[in-house]
């Protein structure tokens, strides 16, 4: 078997070298991108792959890496992919390019939706959504006779009703692993209870009766989860539903489709998605919206610019979205939403709708305050004010560092 | 050799040496095992809660992929087999194949061609017998144990993990080669020079080594991304860009590792006696000629284990070339910690497991093949300190 | 010999430590003193992100760094002496913790907590990994040569494999219900949960060093132990002396040196614990001076990256290394006296 095998990968290969299948056109310009490694990057730069002479580097280490490489002259990649977090350092550095031209050479479909504008300008093309929105075990809800919850007091009340039935080993999931998921988490309930993270003058503003709230909330989920909440990220919840150990979980929408996969899961079909539930009374859902997409270097000619855009827009198009549909909630033309994204979608068209993160300077040093200092709280070592002030004061040495703060 | 009355051991002592050694064996074999058996199972068996269906997979067997009792029984023979050659014939080869007294090329020549033959005779061989006789036998050739290989297919042929497994193959050949070259000089000259000097270089040498690696790292990463704008005065039009060249991450690794290197090789050159090279050095010779005739052909125990403890750090490194080195150039360590960090699904993560069995079956061979000569080559060397 | 031959044997390695890793160094103790930050302005800017099917478009005042002419931010750098130490060693919060003698309120500070952890780790593993190691040569010894050749093999596994992939390896036998921690529960009836509380993650990681490196001087007392002196060990028997003092007296005094080199390469790798903080996850209980540096250089979302304070750290934690390693530099330094000419 394993004969066959390598004989196939070989004339598979031939295939791929000999003609340029699903490829509108050849690229003659050498090109390289740089991006993060998950699916929906993968399924793209396949098909970027396909007009040939382009090299595709689906590199973990991409967020130290891609400000560095796109500020050296030349830069080192032509082609990025980011986030609406990773894209501030390469906005505020100046090393990504306006695509306002080309977009109109090579980007007639586009939809209006996928431009990310940055004060007018063009600086990025989305492919994808993404935000932490309910999952749940539909069978044991309705077993249960519970309705589908819609705020995280009626969570609380579910996971209440599900542990007494002990259907499940842990009525909730959540990935509160300690640096960057927890304050993920941290940031989704604090925005649901209307929080804000910074003051006008750049000065922290998180040690509110908001933030109270918000730890308060994640406190009492705790008390129906794992035990070990504080070392699990979105692949160990992803594991524990796809095991049928948890019914409840605020997961992220590209972890969806795996749910269904007969291969890897025990609760095939039986997983349904809903909004993010809201913290508050008439407030949005307690989470924050994501896109993904790509960004063309600032330090290359104009002519391999052009090229770039053009390959992108060929790895962005319908037939590679046909192919993928399932890997992301795509925001390319053709994409078809399954069963499994109708959470992701309810999310994001919610009124009132909940906030894109809020990707600024002062909200990365934000971040890892949180992350930094949050565990602590729950491990019990800090009181919750406690916690919320060494978050402040970490905040405003790092702030300083940077000199965002006098 | 009878052993001497006042030396044999009582009972007691006997047994609890013996079980505290097969103790130790099967915490040392345990979580290995237990990978390698993780990674012939399709997803919902490699992570089950019941041990007893990760290791006999009844999803996988459902599937109609196994193993029968003969597989079981013709694998264990096979694996005896490999073990028997390799600490027996393995160095007999390479001493045949040392070409004008080169041991080291002989032993690079013997472990290649153990390793391919090890590889086709798992990989091809026995799996092409087996197929032709398992239907032929009736019960005894029925799967017992859920077993599939589509993991390692999807890692080494969809994934071209091969790729990244040359470039390890590079990088490490790198290492090993210039780091001993280098390291065997400076070793030489520190252990036969009783100077101040000497001591005070071998002293900020272990500082070097007690470094943080990730700080070293990260402050390579600019200068590596823009050299060819900094080296363009010297270089003109010509100067490198270093970021994502296996050479330059082969000098990091090098430099990394050279204050381990003259250590141990000192301490080995240090057993030499230097009347050797001293009487050299009266009929005439220069002291490199002197290092060449005289210590050069007896010091090969000390460099093999040295280069074994290069092999493994350059092999082994995740910090320096998940930074350094491009997706073109990547190394095996780095590309299967990429199955983790990024959004990985549980079949993503059997594939790790996968890649990561793949990674540690040269150093099983290496380590097979080089054991007599570890214990030998410390024994004649850093025994002294 | 010569210096000139000297130099000429010991340059190309010295070339390479002093470029990759002496210059590096230089420019981190330079940074500890030195702060490097971009010039912010305020503007009001317009971001339009997109949702599902429309965009949300939103008008704030942002900071952002102001690019200068050629194309590159502009950034200040100025001598601030000791600040960054002082962010990273918090000296009011330490007085005031050591004032209330609580040593709580002391860990609760980052760089007091690593360094806790670091110390405890090393001091612990060090006697561990010396006594383990010797225990399983003395073993090895003791066997039948016939099995001795694949018992060595084996114990050398887990000194070879990839670290990240040991430390993976073990974490999967005890994660949530993973065969060990399932054992364990059945074996005392309870529910264990080895990831929930420090304490726990703790054992797992002092487990997995001391699993990692006993290996290797189990294999570098082994090689010791063939060559101690036969006739030595005759006269200590025909002395009347026990099995132990035998050890005692003879064996051991013979592997001194040895240990000493153990100890050596042990302190500086356990110092700069790193891989099982990460493999572990233990970052919400037991973080690492080496861990704590890794995390201050890794830039968030954004690109920031505390350089100035990751840089102070690694110079702290050098000091910290330099100190665990004088006694046995000591003794070095005593040796090479006594071995010249």
């Amino acid at each position: 078997m394993p004969l066959k095998t390598l004989a196939l990968a070989g004339a598979f290969s031939l295939l791929a070298t000999g003609a340029y299948a699903g490829c509108a056109y050849q690229n003659e310009t050498p090109l390289k991108s740089l991006t993060a490694g998950f699916e929906a990057w993968k399924a793209v730069t396949d098909a970027m792959i396909e007009c040939g002479n382009f090299e595709p580097e689906l590199d973990q280490e991409f967020r130290t890496k891609q400000p560095a490489a796109f500020a050296a002259t030349p830069s080192l990649y032509q082609i990025g992919g980011v986030s609406n977090g990773t894209i501030t350092p390469l906005v505020n550095e100046g090393t990504i390019r306006a695509l306002d031209d080309l977009v109109e050479m090579h980007g007639q479909q586009l939809r209006p939706n996928q431009l990310i504008r940055i004060d007018g300008s063009v600086m990025a093309v989305a492919m994808m959504v993404n935000t932490q929105h309910l999952q749940y075990r539909e069978d044991i809800l309705s077993d249960l006779g519970i309705a589908v919850p819609t705020t995280w007091d009626e969570v609380l009340t579910a996971a209440e009703t599900i542990q007494a039935a002990g259907m499940v080993d842990y009525p909730i999931g959540a990935t509160m692993k300690a640096g960057w998921n927890i304050a993920q988490d941290f940031v989704n309930m604090y925005l649901g209870f209307g929080g804000q993270f910074v003051n006008d003058d750049n000065t922290p503003a998180v040690n509110s009766e908001a933030g109270a709230k918000a730890l308060e909330m994640m406190d009492k989920l705790t008390a129906y989860m794992d035990p070990e909440y504080l070392t699990s990220d979105s692949t160990y919840v992803q594991q524990q539903f796809q095991q049928g150990k948890i019914a409840i979980s605020n997961l992220w929408a590209s972890r969806a489709a795996a749910m269904d996969d007969p291969n890897e899961s025990q609760v095939v079909g039986k997983v349904a998605s809903a909004a993010a539930p809201t913290a508050m009374e008439g407030g949005p859902p307690a989470t924050t919206l994501w896109w993904d997409g790509i960004v063309i270097a600032a330090n290359i000619s104009d002519e391999e610019a052009e090229a770039a855009f053009r390959l992108a827009m060929e790895g962005l198009d319908t037939e590679m979205v046909t192919a993928a549909n399932d890997e992301a909630i795509w925001l390319v033309e053709g994409y078809q939403p399954g069963r499994l994204a109708e959470g992701a979608i309810a999310t994001a068209t919610a009124s009132p709708s909940p906030a894109a993160y809020p990707s600024t300077t002062q909200m990365g040093l934000m971040h890892t305050a949180l992350g930094n200092n949050l565990p602590d709280f729950f491990t019990g070592t800090k009181s919750a004010e406690e916690t919320l002030a060494s978050v402040e004061a970490e905040y405003l040495t790092a702030a300083r560092e940077a000199g965002l703060v006098q | 050799m009878s052993t001497p009355r006042a030396l044999r051991q009582g009972l007691a002592l006997r047994v609890s040496s013996a079980s505290f050694l097969a103790f130790w064996c099967v915490m040392a074999a345990f979580p290995i095992f237990w990978i390698a058996v993780m990674s012939f199972k399709v997803p919902i068996d490699a992570f089950a809660s019941n041990p007893f269906d990760v290791i006999f997979g009844p999803t996988t067997r459902a599937a109609g992929k196994g193993l029968s009792l003969f597989d079981i029984v013709a694998g264990a023979a096979l694996l005896a087999l490999t073990w028997y050659v390799a600490t027996w014939h393995v160095a007999r080869l390479a001493g045949a194949l040392a070409i004008d007294g080169s041991q080291a090329l002989g032993w690079v020549l013997a472990a290649a061609i153990f390793v391919a033959g090890t590889l086709a005779a798992f990989g091809f061989v026995l799996p092409a017998i087996l197929s032709v006789i398992d239907p032929l036998l009736g019960p005894l050739g029925r799967p017992l144990i859920g077993l599939t290989m589509e993991h390692y297919q999807a890692v080494w042929f969809d994934n071209q993990f091969y790729r990244n497994f040359f470039n390890s193959l590079i990088v490490t050949a790198g290492v090993v080669t210039i780091s001993l070259s280098v390291g065997t000089l400076a070793g030489y000259a520190l252990a036969r020079s009783g100077s101040s000097l000497a001591f005070w270089l071998l002293i900020i040498a272990l500082v070097f080594r007690a470094l943080p690696h990730s700080v070293l790292v990260t402050g390579y990463l600019p200068p590596f991304i823009n050299s060819a704008e900094i080296l363009r005065p010297i270089f003109g039009d010509a100067a490198p860009t270093l970021y994502g060249k296996p050479w330059a991450v082969i000098m990091v690794l090098v430099s990394i590792n050279q204050p381990f290197t003259i250590w141990m090789l000192r301490s080995f050159f240090m057993n030499i006696p230097a009347e050797l090279d001293e009487a050299a050095r009266v009929d005439g010779c220069s002291h490199f000629e002197a290092f060449r005739r005289v210590i050069m052909p007896v010091m090969w125990p000390g460099v093999i284990t040295t280069g074994l403890f290069s092999f493994l750090l350059a092999y082994n490194d995740y910090l320096v070339t998940a930074l350094l080195l491009d997706a073109q150039n990547q190394t095996m360590v780095p590309a299967i910690t990429g199955y983790f960090n990024r959004e990985t699904t549980t079949t993503d993560q059997v594939e790790a497991v996968a890649a990561a069995v793949s990674i540690t079956a040269p150093l099983f061979v290496l380590v097979m093949v080089f054991q007599r000569q570890i214990v030998s080559g410390l024994t004649a060397g850093a025994v002294k300190g | 010999m010569r210096f000139k031959t000297f130099a000429a044997f010991v340059a190309p390695s010295l070339f390479l430590m002093v470029l990759f890793i002496a210059a590096p160094l230089i420019s981190v103790l330079w940074q500890s003193f030195y702060l490097t930050q971009q010039v912010f302005e305020s503007v009001e800017v317009e971001t339009c992100t997109p949702g599902f099917v429309e965009q949300n478009c939103v008008t704030e005042i942002k900071s952002r760094p102001v690019i200068g002419e050629d194309g590159k931010v502009v950034t200040e750098t100025s001598f601030v002496g000791l600040e960054s130490y002082r962010n990273l060693l918090q000296p009011a919060q330490t007085v005031a913790a050591l004032a209330q003698g609580s040593l709580a309120e002391l860990l609760k500070i980052d760089f007091w907590k690593a360094l806790r952890f670091t110390l405890t780790f090393t001091l612990i593993t060090l006697p561990l990994v010396i006594v383990v190691g010797l225990c399983i040569a003395l073993a090895v010894n003791n066997a039948v040569r016939s099995i001795r050749g694949p018992v060595i093999f084996i114990s050398l596994l887990p000194f070879i494999i990839t670290p990240v992939i040991g430390a993976l390896s073990i974490r999967w036998l005890f994660v949530g219900d993973g065969i060990l921690t399932a054992a364990m529960e059945w074996y005392t009836g309870r529910d264990i949960a080895m990831f929930a509380q420090g304490w726990t993650i703790e054992i797992l990681m002092l487990f997995y060093r001391v699993w990692h490196v006993a290996p290797f001087t189990f294999v570098i007392f082994y090689a010791g132990l063939q060559t101690v002196n036969q006739d030595t060990l005759e006269s200590a028997i025909i002395d009347g002396a026990s099995r132990f003092e035998r050890l005692r007296f003879v064996v051991i005094p013979h592997l001194m040196p040895l240990i000493v080199f153990v100890a050596l390469i042990h302190l500086m790798d356990a110092y700069r614990v790193f891989e099982e903080v990460v493999g572990f996850r233990s970052e919400a209980h037991v973080i690492s001076l080496q861990y704590l540096t890794f995390d201050l250089l890794t830039p968030d979302d954004s690109g920031n990256r505390s350089i100035s304070r990751a840089s102070a750290n690694s110079m702290l934690t050098m000091i910290g290394i330099v100190f665990l390693l004088i006694p046995l530099l000591m003794r070095t330094w005593r040796d090479h006296r006594g071995k010249a000419r």
